[in-house]
């Protein structure tokens, strides 16, 4: 008990620690006491307010709840599916939601104010059909099956997905920032359209934190305690589909963050019940998210990079050090 | 007799010989850059390059040439380029792969893409040397200077300009290495770069320093269609991001979607023109 409250309190202060950085450090210097003044109401206008009221602020707000989703989409995904490489492309919403991005870029640029909604459209679709494959005909529902079906539909996505890239060559950059996944400075925008889909997953995850302690005991003992393992296991697929296809239409596509970090908390905490590992992952996607997105816009400013691969230089040691020292 | 019957058949060799010598080669041109050239220095180049869904400027004289259609990263097709049976391409270093592929086939290539206005006059010149146009290429380089010179005259205001490449809340913004930031320049706006470099001529700067140096006009390069100009000027207008900016609320945004500030051209006068009349004002 000791271990995984000293986990929750290591990850909220790199938590802390991560919001702070990213309100306080940006291309334009802003004095950490002018900072402090603007996000208490105090602001006196001018392009400091602006910069941290529209750019830092959501930005940061989005770098959590982003980070939060995916953590938390991960660790419901490897625990239904009791599958250790489970994360939300291979349920196949990554592939989905970065063709519908990418085809609005490349062939609808007038329309681009509808990516985040063709992105989230098209990932709950990738996942919708990835249900119907594997909640048909014969071992409906089984765990393969889920995999197999979220292999195909994602191999489906991501070729037609390279395939307009290639196709329109001299459109690819603007694709670029979505593929490695970016923060973008949209305001409250994006997050006004999207956050019911957040919530609806938060919730379905938060409702299904029991069910999945109980369905790791195994589909005959979770039956035999009444409960309902195929269910369970669309459910947290249907749950993980929303965080995972939200996230992507505001931050592009960071898979990554969802196979690791639940790995990294199961391994910190030493337990994989799913009433640790699941608000323990959203508190470390978050972090994790944020400290990422802070170095992604800080390190060779004022050039902008893409996020994805700042999480995995700050992920994958962590991992790799968790690995070796508690498997 | 003898000699003269000798004489007339060097004669007739000689002419045979610089028959084929004049025979102008045969060139494809994957560049407008390189095709609108040739054009203009009386070479009809056997094919032309465009890309799937492309706006390149083309000459009108060469809409009844071969078009090769291309992709990325090799360019046009080896075997329909092939099947042209080109001496010589000129090629662009976008398709940097496709070009070691050609001389791999034995064909000459050449990258011709000027970044700069002053690199659209040398290379002109190159390829006059190339199909034995000098005359007509220093005439042309002539006429391009004058035209420039002419188009830069009464410039009373340096507007700030923000130059951005591609579409999103992520684009790119045009360089001074950039065939669009030099021609912007020359029409005297002052480019936004955020003080960075980088050898492609692109790089995505942060909002913030949008924000701070707060451009006086915004202008979009979006790889888009003339209909989508009036949703993208809307799109780039509400974002939150640039609110604050003179350019936003002066409503100094513009589209530009006929690749003039993307592709070098021998018509960069008119370009100028264009950028001072319509976004600069000055």
């Amino acid at each position: 008990m000791a271990r995984r409250t000293l986990v929750f309190a290591g990850l909220s202060a790199a938590l802390a620690l991560a919001v702070v950085t990213s309100l306080a450090f940006g291309a334009v210097a802003v004095p950490l006491g002018e900072t402090i003044e603007i996000l208490l109401g105090n602001g006196g206008g001018g392009p400091h307010q602006q910069i941290v009221e529209t750019l830092r602020l959501p930005r940061t707000v989005e770098a959590m709840v982003v980070g939060a989703a995916l953590g938390i989409a991960g660790a419901i995904l490897q625990g239904a599916l009791a599958n250790p490489l489970a994360s939300p492309d291979v349920i196949g919403v990554t592939g989905g939601a970065g063709f519908g991005a990418i085809l609005i870029i490349i062939l609808f640029p007038g329309s681009i104010a509808l990516l985040p909604v063709g992105a989230l459209a098209f990932g709950l679709l990738a996942a919708a059909l990835v249900f119907s494959i594997a909640w048909s005909g014969a071992n409906r529902g089984s765990t393969g099956k889920v995999i197999l079906a979220g292999i195909a539909i994602l191999s489906l996505f991501t070729a037609a997905t390279t395939g307009l890239l290639a196709a329109y060559p001299e459109r690819a950059p603007s694709a670029i920032f979505f593929i490695a996944g970016g923060l973008t400075s949209s305001g409250w925008d994006e997050m006004a359209t999207i956050w019911p889909y957040f919530a609806a997953g938060f919730l379905c995850a938060a409702l299904l934190i029991r069910p999945l302690d109980r369905l790791a005991l195994g589909d005959d003992v979770s039956a035999s305690l009444g409960s309902r393992p195929h269910l369970i296991r669309l459910g947290a697929a249907v749950a993980a589909a929303l965080l995972a296809a939200a996230s992507a239409a505001i931050a592009g596509l960071l898979g990554f963050l969802g196979l690791v970090v639940p790995h990294v908390v199961r391994m910190a905490g030493g337990t994989s019940s799913h009433t640790f590992v699941v608000p323990a992952s959203a508190i470390g996607g978050a972090a994790l998210l944020a400290a990422g997105g802070t170095l992604a816009r800080t390190l060779r400013a004022p050039i902008e990079m893409p996020v994805g691969p700042f999480m995995v230089v700050l992920g994958v040691p962590l991992f790799l050090w968790l690995l070796r020292k508690v498997v | 007799m003898r000699r003269a019957v000798l004489a007339a058949i060097v004669a007739a060799l000689l002419c045979i010989t610089s028959a084929a010598q004049a025979k102008p080669p045969r060139i494809v041109a994957l560049t407008p850059f390189g095709a609108n050239t040739l054009v203009k220095l009386g070479v009809e180049p056997v094919g032309i390059g465009q890309t799937l869904g492309g706006q390149e400027r083309f000459s009108p004289k060469l809409k009844d040439v071969t078009v090769l259609p291309l992709s990325h990263p090799n360019g046009p097709n080896l075997e329909q380029l092939a099947s042209l049976d080109p001496d010589l391409v000129l090629s662009s270093p976008t398709w940097a792969k496709g070009n070691e592929s050609m001389g791999d086939l034995g064909i000459r290539v050449l990258v011709r893409e000027p970044r700069k206005v002053a690199e659209s006059y040398s290379q002109t010149l190159a390829i006059g040397r190339l199909v034995d146009r000098r005359k007509r290429a220093e005439a042309l380089v002539k006429s391009m200077k004058e035209g420039v010179a002419q188009a830069r005259k009464g410039i009373e205001r340096h507007p700030s300009v923000m130059l951005i490449l591609g579409v999103g809340r992520t684009p790119f913004v045009f360089l001074p290495n950039s065939w669009g930031g030099d021609v912007v320049t020359k029409a005297g706006g002052q480019l936004l770069t955020g003080g960075v470099e980088s050898s492609s001529g692109f790089e995505r700067i942060s909002d913030e320093v949008v924000v701070a140096e707060d451009p006086d006009v915004i202008v979009a390069v979006p790889h888009a269609n003339e209909e989508d100009i009036p949703s993208l000027t809307e799109y780039l207008r509400t974002n939150p991001a640039w609110a604050t900016t003179s350019a936003v609320r002066n409503g100094r945004i513009h589209i530009s979607v006929d690749n003039s500030l993307l592709q070098a051209g021998t018509d960069v006068a008119r370009t100028i023109r264009k950028v001072r009349r319509l976004y600069l004002e000055n």
